[in-house]
Order: structure tokens, then C-alpha cells, then sequence
């Protein structure tokens, strides 16, 4: 077997694991349990770490569930940088000897799989790579599948059914939340363009796959990986790195308010309305995804303050788990209620009462926001005085 | 012949403002019925170009790759940058693309740029698409520095180098501002948050200048427009459209319905009565104790 493996590719921040690593690895466990029974028993999950002094990160991934760990230790690779880390990743992806240090199937000429996150840096990282690699990739995946298909394609070959073994499905929500797209990468059978390619890789998205529960007995083998480059592999440099707190902090409050497309008829007044819910509430405010694409004319202030990709709760955006969330105006698209579905108690203010948020609330209020908050304002003002908040 | 040469890659793409858009009844994307325009990822692009244009007098090609109609993107980033070139590469057999497809059309592309290019933009992510995968993956075969999430830049005309900032959300961590150096030439995937700022007075001089020769410019972006086939740009057809490929659509279907995760209580929106009672309840959450 030329392709083999399913390579996980680890971010962290000084060897702290970034939470999607884990959950990467988790789902990787899984898939290849299926896998090792079903199709060889030698295939490993490998976990790919870059970094500089972090052995006791490549110790714990083995403990969630990596077989193996390929560990680049460099002073370069302290922290990420898109172009060394795609040459490093791209020569550990394609080095036979590494992948014979923890596999006695020799042959090995990439991974047969390959997983990287769905954020900031692992979605530009899996871009470059599967560039450099020239396979395929698809983005933002929450679910994940291994199967045998038969597939009849026009180009991939030549509208003959084939059956294409091993073949990783990947499911890829739209941006509508409505309909789930499944990505497969396949090698070309058709005689007049014929060519492999793999790895099949994907990104994945935050919060949607639940990490192993640690297991200190869960064997393994740390690789160690000496990289290699030169001073134009270098010639990005990083001047100064700062720490910043984001001006939406979902983390430290008790309650998040969002709004959606629910504030169609008279979007200015219906964020306003919103802002006072939150400001009462000492809650942060939250917007469902379509409301980042600027979808209503407002003023400029609502529009920069709110109508920002920072705000989104659900995949595309921040997963919350407020002790209160209002949802305003917000229809519940699954990806919205993947990222609000562990809130302790959720309210929803919507007319609808077929809209998917119905099954996602403790309380439906039925209505349309203009009419729903105003009212709701004054009855939180008249208890108000009378609240003391337990410390 | 400018001293800094500038490309930006942009896309068409559903309007999805109110009154543009059209959902289904099931609330997926009436594509037949929804205008398309110059995605909003595409002009904050446009944007940083223009910023090039007053600051260093750059010279502008902004390029796409789509259907004829795709040129209407290329007038409205005109309008917005400036540009002295606008490119349509249009071809058939340039559809279905994937990323990687994709990015081997637009990289070859920029070598029928005039001048060497120094920096190409692009938006941070297209908003029908959302992969975000086509701006590096374009930089990577261009063998361009690819630097993403760029909120601010200058470049350094004598040293040829641009500094640049980069905002990076680590998750379940915190927000990184970076700060990074590099030569050109580099890729710039623009954040969505970027704005430009013009300071002094010869900056917003030139910043009217160019504003007003960008109007009349897009009025006749014909002039400036050249479209490309296939063969024109030279592609190796085997590594564009479906065939260079590596991906493809398998299936689509709806989401399910997921299991109701929580029995709601319906309450009447007009009722004082009711919403007192959900008033009290909210604050009970919150761990508030009502001492009356």
C-alpha cells in the first residue's frame, strides 16, 4: 500500500493543545477502529506535532489516542508560521523512513488521510499543504465516514461505475445550515487524465467531536523528526506577538442575546432593542451567521458593532454555554444550535412556531421581536430592583 | 511603470443582503432567484489594493475567474480600487473547479499581469463557498508568501518589505495580534475586519483623486477589461475544471431534523401576564433571588 495512515495534524499554543486537537484525535480513534478491523490492522493514527520543547504534549496525545506522534523540535517552530510549517508538515507527509519507525508495512509513500482543524491557522495550513501535496481537501467537516463506493463519474472514470475502496466521506454543513454537502476525493481513473490523489483530507470544525477520555496506559511511539530548511523557508519573521482580548467575550458572561433574520422589518430599531436586552442582562450579544454577511442596510455604528463574523454563535463561529441564552429572532439552523445547544437554559422570541428553535428551548415565545421586547424589557425592569445577584 | 504592482483576486457571489436574497421554503438558498454581486470578502480586498494606489501609487490589476457575467465583479472592485486592469478568465471548462483547480486558473493568471506582480490580495473567504482555501492555495503555487487574517499592512518601498498584521483567534484560548516582516512578493488574504486609513492630507488628496478616476474608470470598465479563455491563458487543461479536480460533490441532502433536545414552553408574546413570568425566570437563571 502506497497510501497509508490517517495523520493528524496538532495545534497548540506552547504545548497546550488547542481543544480541536483532541477532538480530531478522538474521531481519528474512531474511524480507524472501524478501519483496523475492517480493512488492515496496520494502519495507525499518527499525530504530527511542530514545536519547540513540548515532548510531554507528543506524551499526552498518546494517551488520547494516537499511536504514533511525529515531533519536529525547533527554536523556528515556536510558534506557527504558514510557510515553514507547510514545508516541514509536506516533508514529514512524505518521508518513508518516518512512517517505518511505527509501521512494519513498508511502501509508505504519504498519509492515506489527513485531518487539520477548521480555524484560523488550520484552515490556511491544510490549503498550502494540500497544495504542496496536490490532492484534496474539503473544509469545515462534522461528520465522517469510511466506506467502499461505487462511483460513476464523468471525468473521474469516464462515466464507468468503479467501486473506490476506503473512501472517506467527508460532510460539510452549507453555509445555509440547511444542507449537508458530502466532499469525497478521488484519484482519476479515467485513462485520459489519469492520476492519484491522496491524501483525502479535511478540516474540521470545533466542538463538533467529542476527545477520548484520557487513558495514561495507552501505549505509543514518539518520532522524532530533525526538519530541514533554509533561510528562504525563514525569510517570514515574526516581530512581535501579542495577546489580545477580543472586544466580544462570550467566555465571562452569564447570559448571550442573539439575533438573526428575525430583525428583517425594521433591523435598526430591532438591534437597539437587542443592545438593551443584552446591557440589562449584562449579556453579550450574538448573531447568527447570516447576519455577518451584512444583510440589512443599518447604520454604521449597529453594523460594525454587531453585524461581525466575531459575534457568530454556531460552527461557523463561537461555541457558548451561557446560563441564559435569548434567542431573538433566530430560526435554529443546526449549525446556529451547534454552538448555543449547551446553554443551561434557553429562550426563544420568534413567530414561528415551525421553526427549528422551537425544539431547542425551554421557552418559546411567540412573536415578533419589536413586539416581544419592549414588553419583556419592562417586566425585567419591574423585577430588576428586586434581584440581588447571589456572588 | 509603478514601483509596486498589485493584483486582487475576487469572486461573484450571491447577494445575500435582505430584499436580494432568496431562501426556499426549507430555507436553503434560492440560487435562480438571488442577484450576484461582488462578494463583500472580495471588496474589503479591493479596499487594501486602493490603500496601495494613495499610499504608493501602486498600479492595480484585479482579476476573477467565472462566467462572462463574472465581469460585473470586476467593475464593482473598480470602482472600489482603482484598477488599471481588470482580467476574466471565462472558459466552460473552468467549471466545477475545486479549490485546487481553482487556484491553478488564478495563478495563472497573474503571470498575464502586466509587470511582475508584488502583492496579490485576496478576501478573506467567499461568502456562498466559505472554504477559504483558494486565496493559499493560489499563494502556494505561486510560490508567494501567504500571509492570512491581515488587518494592517505597509510596505517598505526601499527594502521591498511588507509588515504586516495578522489577527488569529485561537480557539478556547484567546485572540493573537501578530506582527510579521516578509519580501515581497507576498499573498495577502485580507480579515474582514481590515479597514484602510488615510492620515494626512496629501494621503486623502490622493485618496480623492483616485476615488474620482476609479468612477469614471468603472464607467467604462470595458476599456480595461480583457477576458481570457482556456487556451488564451494557457492552462494545462488536465489541472483545471472537473478534470484537475481532486475532489468532487458526492451527494447533497438536507440536514435531518435534529431529536428535540428540549421541551419548550410556549408562551404568548402579547401577554404582560406570561412574560412577567418569564421575567422572573430569567433572573432565577442568572442565580438571582427575588427577595419580594
Amino acid at each position: 500500500m502506497k497510501y497509508q495512515h490517517l495523520y493528524v495534524v496538532i495545534e497548540h499554543e506552547d504545548g497546550k493543545p488547542v481543544p480541536v486537537s483532541l477532538e480530531m484525535l478522538g474521531e481519528a480513534r474512531r474511524l480507524m477502529d472501524g478501519y483496523n478491523k475492517r480493512y488492515s490492522a496496520d494502519e495507525k493514527v499518527v499525530a504530527v506535532v511542530l514545536g519547540n520543547n513540548v515532548r510531554k504534549l507528543c506524551e499526552e496525545l498518546i494517551f488520547y489516542g494516537a499511536d504514533a506522534v511525529i515531533y519536529a523540535d525547533s527554536a523556528e517552530l515556536l510558534h506557527t508560521r504558514n510557510l515553514i510549517d507547510t514545508k516541514v508538515i509536506s516533508q514529514i507527509a512524505t518521508n518513508k523512513e518516518l512512517a517505518n519507525e511505527f509501521s512494519d508495512v513498508p511502501r509508505f509513500v504519504k498519509p492515506r488521510y489527513m485531518f487539520f482543524s477548521a480555524d484560523n491557522v488550520g484552515r490556511q495550513l491544510s490549503s498550502t499543504i494540500l497544495a504542496e501535496l496536490e490532492s484534496g481537501l474539503a473544509s469545515d467537516i462534522n461528520k465522517l465516514v469510511i466506506e467502499d463506493l461505487e462511483i460513476r463519474h464523468e471525468h473521474k472514470t469516464k462515466g464507468q461505475a468503479m467501486k473506490y475502496e476506503r473512501t472517506l466521506e467527508m460532510y460539510r454543513p452549507d453555509f445555509s445550515g440547511f444542507l449537508w454537502t458530502t466532499i469525497l476525493c478521488l484519484d482519476n481513473r479515467n485513462p485520459a487524465i489519469e492520476r492519484e490523489y491522496h491524501p483525502q483530507a479535511c478540516s474540521i470544525i470545533p466542538g463538533v467531536f467529542a476527545p477520548l477520555e484520557r487513558d495514561a496506559l495507552r501505549r505509543g511511539k514518539i518520532v522524532d523528526f530533525a526538519p530541514k530548511f533554509d533561510e528562504r523557508d525563514l525569510r517570514v519573521k515574526i516581530i512581535n506577538r501579542k495577546i489580545v482580548k477580543s472586544a466580544v467575550d462570550f467566555d465571562s458572561k452569564k447570559a448571550v442575546v442573539s439575533f438573526g433574520r428575525g430583525i428583517k422589518d425594521s433591523p435598526e430599531e430591532n438591534i437597539k432593542l437587542v443592545g438593551e436586552l443584552a446591557r440589562l442582562l449584562e449579556a453579550e450579544v450574538g448573531i447568527s451567521l447570516p447576519i455577518s454577511k451584512k444583510p440589512f442596510i443599518v447604520s454604521d455604528g449597529a453594523s460594525s458593532t454587531y453585524m461581525i463574523p466575531d459575534r457568530v454563535v454556531g460552527t461557523s463561529g463561537r461555541k457558548v454555554a451561557p446560563l441564559l441564552y435569548i434567542a431573538a429572532g433566530v430560526s435554529g439552523a443546526m449549525q446556529h444550535i451547534a454552538g448555543m445547544k449547551e446553554a443551561g437554559f434557553v429562550v426563544a422570541i420568534n413567530p414561528d412556531e415551525n421553526s427549528p428553535i422551537k425544539h431547542e428551548c425551554d421557552i418559546f415565545i411567540r412573536g415578533r421581536m419589536e413586539d416581544v421586547i419592549p414588553l419583556l424589557l419592562e417586566e425585567l425592569r419591574k423585577k430588576k430592583p428586586e434581584i440581588k445577584v447571589k456572588k | 511603470m509603478s514601483d509596486l504592482n498589485i493584483a486582487v483576486n475576487v469572486k461573484l457571489e450571491p447577494d445575500f443582503s435582505e430584499g436580494n436574497v432568496s431562501y426556499n421554503a426549507d430555507g436553503t438558498l434560492n440560487r435562480a432567484e438571488t442577484k450576484s454581486i461582488l462578494g463583500p470578502h472580495s471588496a474589503v480586498a479591493s479596499n487594501a489594493a486602493f490603500y496601495s494606489k494613495v499610499l504608493y501609487g501602486a498600479r492595480v490589476a484585479v482579476t476573477t475567474m467565472g462566467p462572462p457575467i463574472a465581469d460585473i465583479a470586476l467593475q464593482q472592485a473598480q470602482l472600489l480600487s482603482d484598477a488599471d486592469e481588470l482580467h476574466l478568465y471565462s472558459d466552460r471548462m473552468f467549471a466545477g473547479a475545486d479549490t485546487l483547480a481553482t487556484a491553478e486558473v488564478l495563478k495563472t493568471g497573474i503571470s498575464k499581469v502586466d509587470g511582475k506582480t508584488d502583492i496579490v490580495f485576496s478576501g478573506h473567504r467567499a461568502s456562498d463557498g466559505e472554504t477559504g482555501q483558494t486565496g493559499p492555495q493560489t499563494a502556494w503555487k505561486l510560490g508567494f508568501t501567504f500571509l492570512g487574517n491581515v488587518i494592517d499592512y505597509y510596505v517598505d518601498m526601499q527594502s521591498r518589505i511588507v509588515r504586516a498584521k495578522r489577527l488569529i483567534s485561537l480557539q478556547g484560548f484567546y485572540d493573537v495580534v501578530e506582527e510579521v516582516e516578509a519580501p515581497l512578493p507576498v499573498f495577502i488574504a485580507i480579515d474582514p475586519s481590515y479597514k484602510a486609513s488615510f492620515n494626512t492630507v496629501s494621503q486623502r488628496l490622493a485618496f480623492e483623486k483616485y476615488q474620482k478616476e476609479a468612477k469614471g474608470r468603472a464607467q467604462n470598465y470595458k476599456q480595461y477589461l480583457k477576458v481570457f479563455n482556456a487556451q488564451q491563458l494557457g492552462v494545462d487543461p488536465k489541472l483545471v475544471g472537473l478534470p484537475g479536480s481532486p475532489t468532487i460533490v458526492y451527494k447533497v441532502e438536507k440536514i435531518p431534523k435534529a431529536k428535540a433536545s428540549r421541551k419548550a414552553e410556549v408562551v404568548e408574546g402579547s401577554s404582560r401576564e406570561q412574560l412577567a413570568k418569564v421575567a422572573t425566570k430569567i433572573f432565577e437563571v442568572l442565580g438571582g433571588l427575588v427577595i419580594k
